[in-house]
């Protein structure tokens, strides 16, 4: 179980609160969606799970242990899929996934079989040797998750990451992810998307301005509704930036 | 095993820098193509002003109408010169002023006929000298004095010969030849001290001009893997940011030695094959080293430099911008596209707070002055200090901007 609990964190000492007492529990093994509009505290929370930064009030555990403490023995057990395509252009999807692959400080043998493993589970092998700055955006979102599976990682933090993907990547993207979950891997998984989160995930979590409005097993929280009118409900309908 | 980790993780980094550099055309060009022209142009272009030597290619000769032993040793002795060529004698007057004004000589000198005569009956003896105008006005006097000294000499000697002869005293042409020896001081007793030469001035000083130039590809680089997130990828890979700043520097330090041993080969072999002077470099393994570890202390400043650039910077345009401008200034501050001992007094001294100043008077130091590796020790201590605090505020920055 990780268990986010009573978070709070602010980005400047005298600004608002980008988490304010957040506490969420994830099973093992499940996908989690977090949802909230911009600038709830989303991508923070996946900072503070990620170790990029350390809450000021509050605590993580993983199985019970700190995640400091559970993250030292385990280095590369969580990784964290960005928004962004954070990777190098000018490498291949060879090269990249080598490269992320080595900074993990992955033996050469074990190297190797790992970004085999994160090629095929992508489908990427037609263009491991293509400049990554030349895919397509449905082919740099599959590279985006294959470098995050290289460290073969048992928490993946997904951000948005069908942002901009026609519907085939997406449907594949979504398949990959719940085939992650299926082999014992957890997934807390962040979107706009409504129908996407209403597919994959077991359980939800909706945040705003810091706070958990609403969190439960997805099919709890709607009631009856569609994920987006509870959604619509708890946040209101003013523009956010 | 942590520190076979540690390895592992840096040489990833490692092949990272060297694969992008490798295909970042723009960077290449900026480190290699760059400074090779640059040498090349400048070296050939300033061949002329900067040389001790360049009227080496300016012609004279002597018609000597006289043809008695004092007008052949006053020919003897007008040939005694180092900086021009002297041509075989024209055939007559005609001839001399053809070739002066078809520019094949410079000069012509005539000893006219009664030469000698004149001589003996104590007159002042007469020369003409023909001259190309072309020739620029201080070449034109001091070869004027050569001449007259020369004849003054041949005077006095044929003077003092007779009077010796008169009153018995021997070997009196020694006394109308004193000897002038001339030396070049540099800090070692060495038989011959090596000359500056245009590419003497050109090799180093282009070369630490596009050392810094290493601003370029790395700001490209480590602005891109910050604004996509990259650089946040890897710390949540557990991979600290002086991991990635050693990740940066030693490849670029490497880079910079490989521009250096490219542009020290360019000036020792394809200046002298365009037609200029080759590079001299000390002989001696001490000043090598000594060359070599100024190199490093050049890289260190460099590298530093770019990576404080590619911190302040929001985006790769504005660090090619920031980083072409500030070394632009370093370098015209530091003597890189002037050289230093032909700008004013009062502009010398502002070479000396330009990193590209330090650097080159250091390379001067050991090239033209014979310099050993203490006397350019507080050089590269500068060198590596200013590298060092450019780094902390790099890190600073960086540090900085993460924990908000």
């Amino acid at each position: 179980m990780i268990r986010l609990e009573n978070l709070r964190y602010r980005h400047r000492p005298e600004g608002p609160p980008a988490l304010d007492g957040v506490s969420i529990n994830i099973a093992r093994g499940s996908i989690h969606g977090l949802l909230g509009p911009n600038g709830a505290g989303k991508t923070t929370l996946i900072s503070l799970l990620a170790g990029l930064q350390a809450p000021r009030e509050g605590r993580i555990t993983i199985d019970g242990e700190l995640l400091d403490v559970w993250r030292s023995a385990r280095p590369n057990a969580i990784a964290q899929i960005p928004q962004d395509y954070a990777f190098y252009p000018m490498l291949t999807v060879d090269e990249n996934l080598a490269f992320f692959a080595g900074v993990q400080g992955l033996p050469r043998r074990k190297r190797k079989s790992q970004c085999a493993k994160a090629l095929a589970f992508s489908c990427l092998e037609a263009v491991a040797n293509q400049q990554a700055g030349e895919l397509s955006g449905g082919l740099r979102r599959r590279l985006n998750l294959a470098i995050g599976l290289t460290g073969e990682p048992d928490i993946l933090l997904l951000d948005e990451p069908t942002v901009g993907v026609d519907s085939q990547s997406r449907n594949f993207l979504l398949e990959a992810v719940r085939q992650f979950a299926l082999s014992g891997g957890t997934v807390l998984y962040t979107s706009h998307y409504m129908e996407e989160v209403e597919a994959v995930c077991s359980d939800v979590s909706i945040i705003d301005h810091g706070k958990v409005l609403l969190a439960g097993p997805t099919a709890e929280v709607k009631r009856g509704r569609t994920l987006e009118q509870v959604f619509v409900e708890l946040t209101g309908h003013s523009l956010r930036d | 095993m942590r520190r076979t980790q540690l390895f592992i993780r840096l040489a990833a980094l490692w092949k990272k820098e060297w694969l992008t550099l490798a295909r970042d055309r723009h960077g290449l060009a900026a480190l290699f193509i760059m400074p090779a022209i640059f040498i090349l142009i400048m070296s050939l272009a300033l061949a002329d002003s900067l040389s001790v030597q360049r009227e080496a290619s300016l012609a004279y000769a002597v018609l000597d109408l006289d043809g008695t032993p004092v007008s052949h040793a006053l020919d003897a002795r007008l040939g005694n010169l180092d900086l021009l060529n002297k041509t075989a004698s024209p055939s007559s007057e005609a001839d001399a002023r053809h070739q002066v004004r078809d520019g094949e000589v410079a000069f012509v000198i005539i000893i006219p006929r009664g030469f000698a005569l004149q001589m003996g009956a104590n007159q002042p003896p007469e020369l003409r000298l023909l001259i190309d105008p072309a020739v620029p006005g201080m070449v034109r006097s001091g070869f004027r004095q050569h001449a007259e000294a020369a004849v003054t000499r041949v005077w006095l000697t044929h003077a003092l010969e007779r009077l010796g002869q008169n009153m018995m005293l021997p070997d009196m042409e020694r006394i109308a030849s004193p000897e002038i020896t001339v030396e070049s001081v540099g800090k070692q007793e060495i038989a011959v001290a090596v000359p500056p030469s245009s590419v003497q001035q050109n090799v180093p000083a282009w070369l630490i001009f596009s050392m810094f130039f290493v601003v370029v590809p790395i700001s490209t680089v480590f602005i891109g893997e910050r604004q996509h997130g990259t650089l946040q990828r890897l710390r949540a890979q557990r991979v600290s940011f002086g991991l990635v700043l050693t990740g940066k520097f030693i490849p670029f330090v490497l880079v910079n030695q490989i521009q250096a041993a490219v542009m020290v080969a360019i000036g020792r072999w394809l200046v002298p094959f365009c037609g200029g002077e080759a590079l001299s470099l000390p002989d001696n393994a001490p000043a090598l080293a000594a060359l070599m570890m100024l190199s490093l202390a050049v890289s260190v400043a460099a590298v530093g430099w770019a990576l404080f650039i590619a911190s302040i910077a929001r985006s790769s345009e504005q660090a090619t911008i920031l980083g072409g401008i500030g070394n632009i200034l370093m370098g015209a501050i530091g003597g890189i596209m002037v050289p230093r001992f032909v700008m004013p007094a009062a502009m010398q001294a502002w070479t000396s707070i330009s990193p590209m100043g330090w650097a080159l008077e250091g390379f001067h130091e050991i090239m033209l002055r014979q310099g050993s590796i203490t006397d350019v020790l507080p050089t590269i201590c500068a060198l590596l200090c200013f590298g060092l605090a450019a780094l902390a505020v790099a890190a600073f920055l960086n540090r900085r901007a993460t924990s908000t």
